[in-house]
């Protein structure tokens, strides 16, 4: 993969196609797993809790409240920044050879918020939750760990190539 | 001049009103996962802070554990509190200590 950089008005990288495959399944997975939290009323699960936090520290009455008024929209924002990412990779996924991705201001605003959650998803499965959490040693950890910071480098290049016209 | 009185107590009246409804903060805690640059990016492009503000706040928070970022009315930190979650960032609202 080459990072982002920019391109006239737009953003572009290049993929291969398991590197868009695998970005695709992951944003995926996390718009299913909002919408299935969503469906469901039970108290939220941590991953759901990483990407909707309380809004209240001492009052979980107060953070109840806000969820009831600000879940349904703010889950809503989230998928559709996820299937974003599903939509700009797609013809990528299929490719014989790496693909430039383009992304314009629009999408550029959803990738970096859609990176954002699949990385707290990526973290709350893999327990890290202070800053310097050692990432489980076993091998499918260590596998999301490489893809947690490869989601991170990702990231990183997406905003310094926003930061050159910014 | 009662009239002209009559006004200047009106606008008191609203003014401490004003200060009793303001007396809330929207604070952004420091998580493992969001990337500095990220936060900082954040800070500018939401709340309007210039770059230096914008990497003071950031490292506020990374190196403190937290920052207020605003002040104001319940409705307004809860509008920030929606909007940072949106941008995944871990952030609350508290009462202002007096």
């Amino acid at each position: 993969m080459r990072g982002f950089r920019a391109a006239g008005e737009n953003l572009s990288a290049e993929f291969d196609r398991v590197e868009a495959a695998l970005l695709s399944q992951l944003a995926g997975q996390v718009a299913a797993l909002l919408r299935g939290a969503q469906a469901d009323d039970a108290a939220p699960d941590p991953v759901i809790a990483r990407l909707l936090p309380d809004a209240y520290t001492d009052d979980p009455e107060a953070s109840a409240e806000f969820r009831r008024f600000t879940s349904a929209d703010l889950t809503e924002r989230k998928v559709r920044n996820a299937l974003m990412i599903v939509a700009s990779v797609e013809s990528a996924t299929t490719a014989s050879e790496s693909v430039e991705v383009l992304l314009d201001g629009v999408a550029a605003q959803a990738w970096l918020r859609a990176l954002t959650d699949i990385r707290l998803v990526l973290a709350a499965r893999l327990g890290i939750e202070e800053d310097d959490d050692e990432i489980r040693a076993d091998e499918q950890a260590l596998i999301l760990g490489d893809v947690y910071d490869w989601l991170g480098w990702m990231q990183e290049s997406l905003l310094s190539a926003l930061d050159l016209d910014g | 001049m009662p009239q002209t009185a009559e006004a200047v107590d009106t606008s008191r009246d609203t003014d401490i009103s004003f200060a009793l409804s303001s007396a809330w903060t929207t604070t952004v805690w420091n998580d493992p996962v969001n990337l500095m640059s990220y936060v900082a990016w954040v800070f500018r492009s939401y709340f309007g802070f210039d770059r230096e503000e914008a990497q003071l706040r950031m490292l506020q928070v990374h190196n403190d554990g937290r920052a207020i970022v605003a002040l104001g009315t319940r409705e307004e930190m809860e509008r920030h509190v929606e909007a940072m979650h949106d941008f995944g960032l871990w952030a609350t609202l508290e009462r202002e200590d007096r």
